[in-house]
C-alpha cells in the first residue's frame, strides 16, 4: 500500500450494510440468485475450454483455467450471500451444474470468443445490479463486475 | 411568496454522500498521480502511452472527485507533499510494481465508496467504474510485468 509521508490513506473496514434483504417478499428469487448461476455455468464453460485447449493452445487455456477459478470463486461467495439472507433449504441445487459434454474443441478463436463473451456479460449483470442492492451486496457486485472485466480485457 | 436564491443542482439531492470514503478515494487518486510521475522515469519509452492514459485517467478522477466534494460541502484533501513507496523504485521491474500497488489502491478506495453510497445515487456508478478501470490498469500491468496471477476474484476487497 502506498502510505502518505504524514498520514496514512487508511479506510477502517467498509461498514457492512447490507445486512437485510427483508424488504423481498420470500416467494420472490434473492437478486444473486442470477449472478449465482451464471458465475457456476462460467466457471464450468471454462473449465471446458482449459481442458479442452490444452494441447492446441496452452496459452488460452491458462487463461480459461484463471477465468474458472475466478467465477468459482465468484460463486462460492454469492452462495454464501444468498444463504445468509435466506437460511434453510436453497431455492435451487448449490451444486454447479455438470458441464456437459465437452463441446469437440472448438477452434481457439471460438473459444476465446466465447470466454470473452461470457466475462463481457457477467460484468454487465453484475454492474446492473451495483446501483439498486444494499451496501455490502453492491460491493460484492461492483468487485465481481470489476473482476469479470480483467477478463474480458484479457481475452478480448 | 418566499425570495428563493438561484442555486446550483444538488448532486441528486445528496442523499448522504459519503465522504470520508470520497476523502480516501481522492487520497488515493493523488497518490496515483505521483506514483505514475515516477513510474514514467523508470519503464522503456514503449510504454509511455499506456503511462500517459493512466495518468490523465487519474487526474480526471481526481478532480471529478474534488467537484464531488466541494458540491458536498466538505473541502478536498490536498496530496501529501510526498509518499513512501513500499519498496524503493530503483527499475522498470520496482517501477512497474509501484505502478499495480497505485492500482490496488485506487481499486480498494472506490469500492468502499460503492459501498458506502447509498443505493440508486449516481456515486454507485462512479465508484463501479473507477474500481472497474483501476482493476483492469493492475491486471494489464501484471501482465506487462509478467507477473501472477494476473487477476484477482475480488478486486478492491479488503
Amino acid at each position: 500500500m502506498l502510505t502518505a509521508g504524514t498520514a496514512l490513506l487508511l479506510t477502517g473496514p467498509a461498514a457492512l450494510t447490507g445486512c437485510s434483504s427483508s424488504t423481498l417478499a420470500p416467494s420472490r428469487p434473492d437478486p444473486l440468485e442470477s449472478p449465482a448461476r451464471r458465475a457456476e455455468a462460467d466457471a464450468a464453460l471454462a473449465q471446458a475450454v482449459g481442458q479442452t485447449q490444452a494441447q492446441a493452445n496452452p496459452a488460452l487455456a491458462a487463461s480459461a483455467r484463471a477465468l474458472a477459478a475466478d467465477r468459482m470463486a465468484h460463486a462460492t461467495a454469492l452462495r454464501a450471500e444468498l444463504r445468509r439472507a435466506r437460511p434453510g433449504p436453497p431455492s435451487t441445487s448449490t451444486v454447479p451444474p455438470p458441464a456437459g459434454p465437452a463441446p469437440a474443441a472448438p477452434a481457439p478463436s471460438a473459444a476465446r470468443t466465447a470466454l470473452a463473451q461470457a466475462a463481457r456479460a457477467a460484468q454487465d449483470e453484475a454492474a446492473g445490479l451495483v446501483v439498486t442492492l444494499p451496501g455490502y451486496r453492491a460491493a460484492l457486485l461492483a468487485s465481481i463486475a470489476a473482476c469479470c472485466a480483467t477478463h474480458a480485457a484479457l481475452l478480448s | 411568496m418566499t425570495r428563493r436564491p438561484l442555486r446550483p443542482p444538488p448532486y441528486r439531492a445528496r442523499p448522504q454522500v459519503p465522504v470520508g470514503a470520497l476523502q480516501a478515494a481522492l487520497g488515493a487518486e493523488h497518490a496515483a498521480v505521483w506514483a505514475y510521475g515516477l513510474v514514467g522515469a523508470f519503464v522503456p519509452d514503449a510504454l509511455s502511452r499506456r503511462l500517459d492514459e493512466a495518468m490523465t485517467a487519474h487526474q480526471a478522477r481526481r478532480d471529478a472527485t474534488q467537484r464531488i466534494l466541494i458540491d458536498a460541502g466538505a473541502a478536498p484533501v490536498p496530496p501529501e507533499p510526498g509518499y513512501l513507496t513500499p519498496e524503493p523504485v530503483t527499475d522498470a521491474a520496482s517501477a512497474l510494481r509501484l505502478a499495480i500497488t497505485a492500482e490496488t489502491d485506487a481499486a480498494a478506495a472506490w469500492r468502499s465508496v460503492v459501498e458506502r453510497s447509498p443505493a440508486d445515487a449516481d456515486l454507485r456508478g462512479t465508484g463501479l467504474e473507477a474500481l472497474t478501470d483501476a482493476a483492469v490498469r493492475a491486471t494489464r500491468w501484471r501482465a506487462t510485468a509478467g507477473a501472477t496471477p494476473l487477476t484477482v476474484p475480488f478486486p478492491g476487497a479488503p
